[in-house]
């Protein structure tokens, strides 16, 4: 803009023009031919040297915090590797502990390898199932997403915290059910410990988008947003409880009392 | 009037600078549009973008973090490879060396491995920035799903690492974790036997674990990586209050 005002009055060869037509010859050129990649609209930065600060500091930062605990902590190393001394307890890395916890509740495969599956491919299909464009770029989409996400937080925790310790009670027979269906039906493994476990994880899913569908009337989005921060929620319990409350034979035990450490 | 020439006017105005940095001082737009777009790397980005995609309590810079953690294990990882030999006999001696008697080995390895934990961490968390902020909507459905299978890849890069030092913490875990996955109906035999090599981790393990933690698996994260940034850029940036 101020490169044409300054070429137009008085410069060689110009014919001054009255102020109401350079006004219009402004708009006009502003709009199209002048246009170049580096004009800016109003909720627009240049990337140098906005985007590339916040990276470089947040980099530097990182690398510091870093190098601090590497040189404050070090890497767990125990004894060589011995195939002949299985420790108790035996633990998976921190992040699967979470199958292990289940693990102990039912069928291996269901626990390990289908309820994972299954978690990772509903996840992997969110985008497919919630489409609408609704609540993008708001942190839980709106005020009820946000007492949602409180909501099935608390639920979960309380669900899968008071389940574990029920079954624990029974012994670890899916509260006692799978004795009782054995004994009485002379149900087979499948049944007892495959799909049985199923069946109630189903239930208690149910009761959550049921009971959010009471509360609170949720879009699409929202009941979405349940679901998710049941997963969430499950993971992070199942977790904690994996790493810091089994002991040896997978008993329950405080955090302290346990015998290895594991990293 | 000519002002003397510094230095450092000499440099940067010598054939050999002007033919490495091919802009000026970049406080001008112009400049700091160049900048990015002559320099491959930061040419990953745009020119400009919109003002909320610079704000770090939308992103947390989660994702740029698990970027960075990467890039930290591959660095720390090469200077590791020097030392580390895959061989069930040698491999523990050869972490007992990187702790005692390389240069900076202790901190290499600790910078590594906490790292490590931190990305499986980082990653999880993006996840749910991204879900929470509702950005996997379309246009970005695609590289949502493209950021599941990095998730995948993460947790297998850590995995296949876990059994690396050959102690007792890393037999024992990855015995319990390929159990689970010998676990898996009709498949899970074959695919332990796969991983393993044998019917208990030996050797064979060891070397197959190796491969894919330093070879196969980084390519794979950073093959992902690649498409996963691509799509950032064609789905019109960060997703951003409509
Ligand atoms: C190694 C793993 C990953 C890396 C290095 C990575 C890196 C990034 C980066 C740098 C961004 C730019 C915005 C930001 O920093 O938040 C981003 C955005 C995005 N990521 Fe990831 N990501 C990874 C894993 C994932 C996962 C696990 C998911 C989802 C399941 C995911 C889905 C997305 C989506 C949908 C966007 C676009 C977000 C938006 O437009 O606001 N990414 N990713």
């Amino acid at each position: 803009m101020a490169e044409i005002a300054q070429q137009t009055p008085g410069g060689q060869g110009f014919t001054p023009i009255d102020e109401a037509k350079r006004q219009r010859l402004l708009e006009l050129v502003r709009g199209r031919a002048m246009a170049r990649p580096t004009d800016l609209a109003e909720d627009e930065v240049m990337v140098w040297p906005s985007l590339v600060v916040v990276e470089a500091v947040s980099a530097a930062v990182f690398l510091l915090i870093l190098t601090v605990l590497s040189v404050m902590v070090n890497a767990p190393l125990t004894a060589r590797a011995n195939p002949n001394q299985t420790p108790n307890p035996s633990k998976a890395p921190w992040y699967f502990l979470n199958l292990q916890e289940l693990l102990l509740h039912m069928n291996a495969g269901v626990a390990g390898v289908i309820i994972p599956t299954v978690a990772l491919v509903g996840i992997a299909a969110i985008p497919y199932i919630d489409r609408s464009p609704l609540g993008v770029g708001i942190l839980g989409t709106s005020a009820k997403g946000r007492r949602i996400i409180g909501f099935t937080f608390v639920y979960t925790t309380v669900v899968i915290v008071g389940m574990i310790l029920l079954n624990e009670q029974s012994g670890r027979t899916v509260f006692g059910l799978a004795g009782f269906l054995q004994e009485n039906l002379n149900t087979p493994e499948l049944i007892n410990y495959q799909i049985l476990p199923v069946l109630i994880i189903v239930f208690w899913i149910g009761v959550l988008m049921a009971l959010v569908q009471r509360l609170y009337r949720p879009t699409r989005r929202e009941m979405v947003i349940a679901l998710f921060t049941g997963f969430v929620a499950a993971f992070v319990v199942l977790t904690i409880s994996g790493t810091s409350f089994r002991g040896e034979g997978q008993d329950l035990t405080w955090p302290w009392n346990l015998p290895l450490e594991h990293h | 009037m000519r002002r003397e020439q510094t230095l450092a006017d000499r440099i940067t105005g010598s054939a050999v600078w002007r033919s490495v940095v091919r802009h000026g001082y970049p406080d001008t737009q112009r400049n700091q549009a160049l900048i990015i777009a002559s320099n491959v790397f930061l040419h990953i980005h745009p020119v400009k973008i919109k003002r909320y995609a610079t704000k770090v309590t939308y992103t947390f810079c989660l994702g740029g973090l698990s970027f960075f953690m990467f890039l930290v294990l591959t660095m720390t990882g090469v200077l590791l490879m020097f030392y580390y030999v895959p061989s069930a006999d040698l491999a523990y001696q050869s972490m007992k060396d990187i702790e005692s008697s390389v240069t900076f080995g202790q901190l290499m390895r600790n910078m590594h491995r906490w790292s490590a934990q931190g990305m499986v961490i980082a990653v999880f968390l993006h996840m749910c920035r991204v879900f929470y902020t509702g950005s996997y909507k379309p246009p970005r459905e695609f590289n949502w799903v493209i950021g599941v299978l990095l998730l995948v890849v993460t947790f297998l890069l850590s995995f296949t690492g876990y059994l690396l030092p050959w102690d007792q913490l890393a037999l024992w875990a990855v015995t319990v974790g390929t159990n689970i996955g010998g676990a898996a109906p009709f498949v899970g035999e074959q695919v332990n036997m796969v991983l393993r090599g044998d019917f208990e981790i030996g050797q064979s393990a060891l070397i197959r674990f190796y491969t894919l933690h330093v070879i196969f698996l980084p390519l794979a994260a950073a093959f992902l990586m690649a498409v996963h940034f691509w799509r950032i850029r064609k789905d019109g940036g960060i997703s951003g209050p409509l």
